[in-house]
């Protein structure tokens, strides 16, 4: 049965079985790249650029903390505040750095469903193209998990930045709690990052099965119509 | 390619499918205990209350838990580099079949422009470049380092771990254990730099090997600014990994100096600097492998339309 399906070119699409475990549509054209190619297309240099800002300016806060320790600690606040803000400004660095090789994984993913369509279309055989296979949903998901699990402890910590008051022993205590724990919290979302971009890599392994095995049916079937 | 050391030995022309499937289970196994590594510590952190001698153990197991996960990571980019030579024996196989009448008059050699970048026209496949040939062989010493360190570093971790806060040992292997771990981290990324260094290095040998032994041009992308802008930032972030650990070293040497907790307060921001600009060139990395995978696509249709 003929879906409509939106893709790149909104060419229409049928599913077919194949005898293995590779799961397909097939269509008249190439279907480009899918939505989430698309975006990463677009996002990867901007998050790449964010990342390279971040990093040197968490590093010039660190510095200025290490300024104040060193001048003997009177400003006891500004040191608590800026070890908050530190950690905020890197890892929104990481948050972007992180973001940027998952959207450079999905467009490579994307150049395989482009290219891999396009070869077939001029070959001049009906073009199959693998359906999203789960370890790529797998990894959108962990990519938003890692996302939320960064940008929430950052934004917590400039939260807590601005609430340290005053001198109080109670109130740094308090502070070097909420560091611990948002610091536990980036720390995983990390890892979910990290997992996210393996299946990534992980479907490139299932992608390149794909095309060795096809290109060889796509072959017998333009030598059988010469 | 053999003359070279290269730890990857490439499949013979009957590979199985499954190939590369193997080093994809076992790299997604590693990246799932990671995760749960970290989430432990996680767990750890939020109930430390304040505890030093708790925040550095949860330190040590998150480290290791990422150091897993990345390990994971270059096992799965060890199947891609299995995967990716097969895939090389299937395009030169189907290719010779599909591919145009071959027009007569010899290759033209010489530099030519593509949409993805300046390439080379020559009638034999490109020599490796020498950074590809250093890729091949420090893959695997980088990642054995990398691991090792890690290692080592949990343990002085929990060596910090049983000790007084209050006293000068604390300080002198808390030092040891960040010093060591964040070199550790610093050769797993350095390990899968050099493995997506071998991936591209496959990508050009093998695109060169199919050109040639179809008889047509071998047309070879120039290496862009991106490839040596993922090398400058490799080499950056490896150059601060190692200095940091060096400070450390300094700094457990003189543990019952007051001076080192200013000197704490850069330190371990500069480490995670270091690994940031690693993790920047890796994107570098990734673009290039994009662009010529685009250049290859691009390639074999012109192959399938002109023969030429």
């Amino acid at each position: 049965m003929a879906t409509l399906a939106r893709n790149e070119f909104d060419v229409p699409t049928t599913p077919i079985d194949r005898d293995d475990d590779f799961l397909v549509v097939v269509s008249d054209r190439s279907l480009g790249r899918n939505t989430p190619q698309r975006v990463a297309s677009r996002l990867w240099a901007p998050m790449l650029a964010m990342a390279l800002i971040a990093f040197p300016a968490a590093f010039v806060l660190a510095l200025v903390r290490s300024s104040l320790i060193g001048d003997g600690a009177t400003d006891v606040v500004a040191i608590a505040q800026l070890q908050h803000l530190t950690a905020a400004v890197m890892f929104t660095g990481f948050l972007a750095v992180l973001s940027a090789i998952t959207f450079a994984v999905a467009r490579i993913l994307g150049e395989f469903r482009s290219g891999g369509g396009l070869v077939q279309e001029s070959a001049g055989v009906r073009v199959q193209t693998l359906r999203m296979p789960a370890p790529a949903k797998g990894m959108l998901a962990l990519m938003m998990a890692g996302m939320m699990a960064v940008l929430i402890p950052v934004v917590l910590h400039v939260v807590a930045a601005a609430a340290i008051v005053g001198p109080a022993e109670a109130d740094l205590l308090r502070s070097e709690r909420w560091f611990e724990v948002l610091e536990g919290i980036r720390r995983l979302g990390v890892a979910a990052f990290l997992l996210g971009i393996s299946l990534g890599l992980g479907t490139i392994v299932h992608v390149l099965r794909f095309q060795a095995t096809h290109i060889r049916e796509v072959a017998d079937e333009v030598g059988s119509s010469r | 390619m053999s003359r070279d050391i290269d730890w990857i030995k490439r499949p013979g022309r009957g590979a199985d499918l499954r190939t590369g499937l193997r080093e994809r289970s076992i790299g997604l196994a590693l990246g799932a205990a990671g995760v749960l590594t970290v989430a432990v510590a996680t767990i750890g952190n939020l109930t430390a209350g304040g505890n030093p001698a708790r925040a550095v153990w949860t330190f040590g197991a998150t480290t290791a838990g990422l150091g897993l996960v990345k390990t994971g990571i270059a096992i799965v980019l060890v199947g891609i580099v299995l995967r990716l030579w097969l895939r090389v024996d299937s395009v030169k196989e189907s290719l010779a079949r599909m591919k145009g009448r071959t027009p007569p008059g010899g290759v033209r050699t010489g530099d030519v422009e593509t949409p993805f970048g300046p390439a080379t026209s020559a009638a034999t496949s490109p020599d490796p470049l020498p950074i590809h040939r250093m890729a091949r062989a420090m893959w695997l010493p980088a990642l054995v380092m990398g691991v090792m360190a890690v290692a080592v570093g949990f343990v002085f971790s929990l060596a910090a771990s049983a000790q007084d806060p209050t006293i000068v040992a604390f300080r002198r292997w808390s030092a040891l254990s960040q010093g060591t771990m964040f070199l550790g981290e610093t050769f797993l990324l350095a390990g899968i730099s050099f493995l997506l260094g071998t991936i591209l290095s496959g990508l050009r040998e093998g695109g060169g090997e199919v050109q040639e032994e179809l008889g047509v041009a071998v047309k070879t992308l120039r290496m862009p600014t991106s490839a040596k802008a993922f090398i400058a930032l490799m080499a950056t972030g490896m150059m601060i990994g190692i200095a940091q650990f060096v400070l450390y070293l300094v700094g457990a040497a003189n543990a019952g100096d007051p001076g080192f907790v200013t000197t704490a307060a850069w330190l371990g921001p500069l480490r995670e600097v270091g690994l940031g600009v690693m993790l920047a060139g890796i994107v570098l990395a990734l673009h290039t492998i994009a662009g010529a995978l685009g250049f290859q696509f691009s390639r074999i249709r012109e192959l399938i339309a002109t023969g030429a």
